[in-house]
């Protein structure tokens, strides 16, 4: 059974179609990838798919539950997690925070329960942050446990939103262009990461990116947008090909 | 000045000053989330300032109970400002003018409702502690003024240690700087905001029944309002801590002012201060430079 299933979706702003009768299906354990030229509607695709933008039209259904109309917090909890464009970090919180924050729906004490610190209240934020030490770690990021996020250098926040998102112990997780910003260095760091993380934590991933080496290398299958609308999914080598491609988009480049 | 004027004025202003404080952080802790400066927080101030007086002259006559039930209705009454005035528009995703003339709105349709209610009148509240005077050495302290620091003091510092530890704390907190990635983390945003202003309410609770308890309850009670404003901005919008400090900070500077130039001039003189201090420092003392502001 596929894990997400996006059936003809609709999104229009002022008249303008950023998004229209998107579909997709996307497995367990697989990594997608969606490209197009700027204002295609990979974001808004994305902020569709979370909750974050109501639809106009279609539905779409996560492991079995329809989640067309559903806040975004509770898509969130069902496990979709994601990580942004532009990075959103929570920069008022430390770095061991911004994990912990996004742990507290692992959290089942009530807040009169945490005003008087009761055991199950002390056990329950060790084991929480016990968690967020181990992702700390896990991307190399143990030293600036109690430093702002803005203070960090940008490919270290990259890692970091991406620890934030696994903290939610997604089973899909939704990349928007973790490329963008990085040296070549990084970039190829940051394709074994996500090759690390998607093995050890069985994650289905889906990225958005304009980073044509990064998505011709990782996914096994890639759907491309132009002005809102589907024109081509396939294989990577069938993409490469595909003349409508082409055209719209990789036209100049390749 | 002479001395002891100096340091009856200064206790008296500390006092005063930690309910501009707790103003400050009401209308700050609201500002930090929504972004927008909510005068309906005056309001609120008001609607409690009568409860209190209602509460304190017809139900119980206990201080204690009194001030504490005022407090809770009054976080009641800021959730349910949320819910009726501000959650419609949110939703709706308006611009932040909306909210602001909302909030201006409130603020009026309330001062209006008690002076149709029951006019321009003056109701004092009961005295609840008979020996209003303590003495130390040659000193003379208002209990009801040092019962009124304790308090202050004690409700920020619960405050603020509930936004350090707690985690719907640290939602708020997170919700502050980015109020649209929080719901991405699995936390539900509108319960968040609901907090938030119930924090604001039980705030705008304790500062009614202060400001009733000093000065008898009028319609106009809620533009006091205004002096926890200008502390959240001289503070600093954005930082809850520069805001408090800015509140008793405002207190002391007023007491002591009253004291040497009297009580017509000192006004003047502290707004024309609060202009030049803007213009030399826009940011407050610890806040950051906001370019949306409503």
């Amino acid at each position: 059974m596929a894990l997400l299933e996006v059936d003809s979706i609709s999104k229009s702003f002022g008249g303008v179609a950023a998004v229209k009768d998107f579909s997709m299906v996307q497995g367990r354990e697989e990594i997608s990838g969606i490209i197009g030229p700027n204002g295609a509607g990979k974001t808004t695709a994305f902020n569709l798919i979370t909750g974050v933008q109501p639809l106009d039209s279609g539905r779409i259904f996560f492991d079995g539950t329809e989640i067309t109309s559903l806040p975004s917090h509770c898509i969130t909890r069902l496990g979709i997690a994601r990580t942004f464009q532009n990075i959103r970090l929570f920069h008022n919180l430390n770095v061991l925070e911004n994990l912990m924050m996004a742990g507290g729906t692992r959290l089942s004490y009530s807040t009169w329960e945490e005003m008087f610190r009761l055991p199950r209240v002390v056990s329950q934020e060790k084991r929480l942050e016990k968690i967020a030490r181990s992702y700390l770690s896990y991307f190399h990021l143990e030293k600036y446990s109690m430093q702002r996020p803005d203070s960090l250098p940008y490919g270290l926040q990259r890692r970091l939103e991406l620890a934030r998102a696994l903290m939610l112990e997604p089973s899909l997780l939704l990349l928007d262009e973790p490329a963008a910003g990085l040296n070549p260095r990084e970039i190829h760091n940051l394709i074994e990461l996500i090759y690390k993380i998607k093995e050890e934590k069985r994650l289905s991933i889906i990225i958005v990116e304009h980073h044509m080496e990064l998505v011709m290398n990782i996914c096994s299958k890639i759907h491309v947008l132009d002005f809102g609308l589907k024109i081509a999914e396939g294989k990577p080598e069938e993409i490469k090909k595909n003349p409508e491609v082409l055209q719209a988009y990789l036209g100049e480049e390749v | 000045m002479n001395l002891n004027i100096f340091f009856q004025q200064l206790i008296n202003g500390i006092s005063l000053g930690g309910v501009y404080a707790l103003m400050a952080v009401g209308f700050g802790i609201i500002f930090n989330v929504l972004k927008f400066s909510n005068f309906s927080h005056g309001g609120v101030v008001a609607i409690c300032a009568y409860l209190g007086y209602f509460l304190a002259t017809r139900v119980a006559g206990s201080l204690w109970i009194t001030l504490l039930a005022t407090t809770l209705l009054g976080g009641v009454v800021g959730v349910l400002v949320e819910k009726l005035v501000f959650r419609p528009i949110r939703i709706k995703g308006r611009p932040l003018t909306y909210f602001f003339v909302n909030s201006i709105t409130v603020a009026m349709l309330v001062q209006q409702f008690f002076s149709a209610l029951w006019g321009y009148d003056y109701y004092p509240y009961p005295e609840f502690i008979k020996k209003t005077a303590l003495h130390i050495g040659r000193l003379v302290v208002s209990k009801t003024y040092l019962m009124m620091l304790f308090i202050s003091a004690l409700v920020l510092l619960g405050l603020t240690l509930f936004l350090r530890k707690t985690k719907q704390g640290i939602a708020i907190r997170a919700a502050s700087s980015d109020i649209w990635t929080p719901s991405l983390m699995g936390i539900n945003t509108d319960f968040i905001i609901s907090i938030t202003f119930f924090i604001a309410g039980v705030l705008a609770g304790i500062t009614g029944y202060f400001l009733g308890m000093t000065y008898t309850v009028t319609p106009f009670i809620g533009s006091f309002i205004l002096k926890g404003i200008i502390a959240a901005i001289v503070g600093g919008m954005g930082s809850l801590t520069g805001g408090g400090i800015a509140g008793v900070l405002l207190g002391v500077v007023e007491s002591l002012l009253i004291a040497e130039l009297g009580a017509a001039v000192t006004p003047i003189v502290i707004y024309a201060g609060i202009i030049i201090l803007l213009l030399v420092r826009p940011q407050g003392i610890a806040g950051k430079l906001y370019t949306i502001k409503a």
